[in-house]
């Protein structure tokens, strides 16, 4: 074990700060078990190596990671659905009747760690739309080299694809692999997936017309949520909309966004003018 | 809400009994098909019904497609919960009337997840 | 590892499926239904004398068992962790034989998805080991939970093609404590 117990302490103030979930002590089994992989992609030896390295440089991405790492057991697919509803019932007709038949519509998922968003939205679209994989680009970026790869890879595993992914929907655009699950390279073919740290200069993609960047601005201080939020709206067409979190909004950080209510969810959308 | 959790093992209707409670079901249980017929034919009418599938007597396929020939059952949600997990089978449980399917190993999370694609969270339903 | 089926056309497992997946199931199980710190840990340890197996059958273009066997303490400590909360005061031979039947049916199953199929699974078997049919056609994990050997062991049902010698020396040889 090379986990301290300063290192513990510090991992769950950090843990309580951000998701306020209680790590009871005894936990340190788990947080070795969840954060060795973090350590180990950051070329780190161990936790407690990865705890001093992000005391001593904190750093917004490698937080999320932790935080992120001790709070889920796996991504799940449709919880917290309502961003995803809002695209077939709202988002996309109002694109679609907005946009000429051969332009494509372009769909970015800012933080898509495993794949799990993107390959949703491509699923959304393809039972929505019959000619979705010429009609639509889905471009999916992550910090993490190694989430960018699985997002590529498109293979899941039987508790990941068991995490709120509907059952007509896992047969539907998935194969078995082995013990995994693939997704249909219809799909893959969908989804284009790169590096891509938010909090500095964006590289050039899009214009999008949709853009979901959930759960990540919680990480930042208010300075670098209005920069993200900034270079994300000069990377969208000026109709397009923005989901954010749950737990996020533009209200208080950056007011050229006007806030749409869809059904249970939010939405955002550039003010005209700014 | 209530559950009738369908399985031959007394360690896994006790798992999955005590998530379901968890999320605010009653529940009752029942070790295999033709019991749970029987309780449903008694009166017991509830509102989510979890399936396994390898049972002795009546296996969980026999049971959704019992329970998809009687109009009186419609209402009810058939969720299987079986360590069957070849492609094939989740297709033939579907087809058989079988609304949802989680695959043994699972996580009340995993459980909760399903439960909320189906509209079916009673904490969820209360709002 | 070869792909060659034998004379009769026969697909031996070592073939269908290699000792990481096996390995990969039974963790999953374990972190899913015993416990998210739960890690069975992939060394070997000796099995103690009175050990207790369950198993599930499994039909299809690959016949055979998927048999877990432990000590009858372990199988024990095991059923106490699977029902958490919910477990007897005392356990009898009945809850356990149930839990550990049931933690071999989610590994049978899952193994027997990843093997070519369609082909239909068993109702848990508990008791002592069925014995292994041909030391060729098996494939065998050893592993520790909580510091006590495990065994997961996918063994063909069908005995081997006739050869020269004979494969039925060793009555008592058994699949998981050989």
């Amino acid at each position: 074990m090379t986990l301290t117990t300063t290192s513990f302490d510090w991992v769950r103030q950090l843990v309580h700060r951000e998701s306020a979930i209680v790590l009871a002590p005894g936990k340190e089994y788990l947080v070795e078990a969840r954060l060795l992989p973090i350590a180990r992609s950051m070329g780190l030896p161990d936790v407690g190596q990865l705890v001093d390295s992000v005391r001593t440089r904190p750093s917004p991405e490698s937080t999320r990671r932790i935080v992120e790492a001790l709070t889920t057991n796996e991504t799940s697919w449709f919880r917290d659905g309502d961003p995803f509803t809002a695209l077939t019932s709202t988002v996309l007709p109002s694109l679609l009747s907005g946009r000429g038949p051969a332009e494509r519509l372009q769909i970015w998922s800012a933080a898509c760690s495993s794949g799990q968003e993107p390959y949703t939205i491509a699923m959304l679209l393809e039972d929505a739309m019959p000619n979705a994989s010429t009609r639509v680009a889905i471009t999916a970026t992550d910090l993490s080299r190694e989430m960018v790869e699985r997002t590529r890879a498109g293979r899941f595993s039987q508790l990941e694809v068991n995490r709120g992914l509907p059952a007509a929907m896992l047969v539907r655009h998935f194969t078995r692999a082995g013990t995994e699950w693939q997704v249909s390279p219809s799909l893959r073919r969908m989804v284009t997936a790169s590096e891509c740290n938010l909090a500095a200069p964006l590289p050039r993609m899009g214009p999008f017309d949709v853009v979901y960047l959930r759960n990540v601005l919680i990480y930042f201080d208010l300075p670098t949520k209005q920069a993200i939020l900034r270079r994300v709206r000069a990377l969208m067409r000026p109709d397009g909309w923005l989901f954010l979190g749950a737990a996020e909004t533009t209200l208080g950080v950056d007011d050229s966004w006007e806030r749409v209510v869809i059904g249970r969810s939010s939405a955002y959308r550039p003010l005209k003018g700014n | 809400m209530r559950a009738l959790v369908i399985d031959d093992s007394r360690a896994m209707r006790r798992i999955v009994s005590s998530a379901l409670e968890g999320f605010g079901y009653e529940t009752r249980q029942a070790g295999h098909g033709r019991e749970a017929l029987d309780v449903l034919q008694e009166g017991y009418a509830p509102d989510l019904c979890t399936i396994d599938w390898n049972m002795p007597v009546m296996d969980g396929l026999q049971f959704v497609s019992a329970v998809r020939a009687n109009p009186a059952w419609r209402a009810l949600t058939l969720m299987m919960v079986t360590s069957e997990s070849e492609q094939g089978q989740i297709v033939r449980a579907l087809a058989a009337g079988a609304h949802e399917y989680v695959i043994k190993p699972f996580t009340a999370d995993a459980l909760r997840d399903k439960l909320a694609l189906l509209g079916m969270l009673p904490e969820e339903a209360v709002l | 590892m070869t792909l060659a089926p034998d004379v009769a056309g026969r697909l031996a497992i070592p073939s269908l499926i290699d000792e990481a997946t096996v390995e990969a199931i039974a963790g999953e199980a374990w972190i899913a239904l015993v416990g998210e710190d739960e890690v069975l840990v992939p060394l070997p340890g000796d099995l103690p004398e009175d050990t207790l197996s369950a198993w599930v059958d499994v039909v299809g273009p690959w016949t055979g068992s998927v048999v877990l066997t432990t000590g009858r303490q372990t199988a024990a400590e095991l059923t106490r962790a699977l029902l958490a909360e919910a477990a007897p005061e005392l356990l009898d031979h009945e809850d356990v034989a149930d839990a550990f039947g049931e933690i071999a049916n989610v590994v049978g199953g899952n193994v027997k998805a990843a093997l070519p199929g369609p082909s239909t699974l068993g109702l848990p078997e508990v008791g002592p080991a069925p014995a292994v049919r041909n030391p060729e056609d098996v494939c065998r994990i050893e592993v520790l939970w909580r510091g006590q050997p495990l065994v997961v062991s996918v063994q063909g049902a069908l005995p081997s093609l006739p050869v020269p010698h004979d494969q039925h020396q060793h009555p008592h040889q058994n699949g998981a404590s050989q």
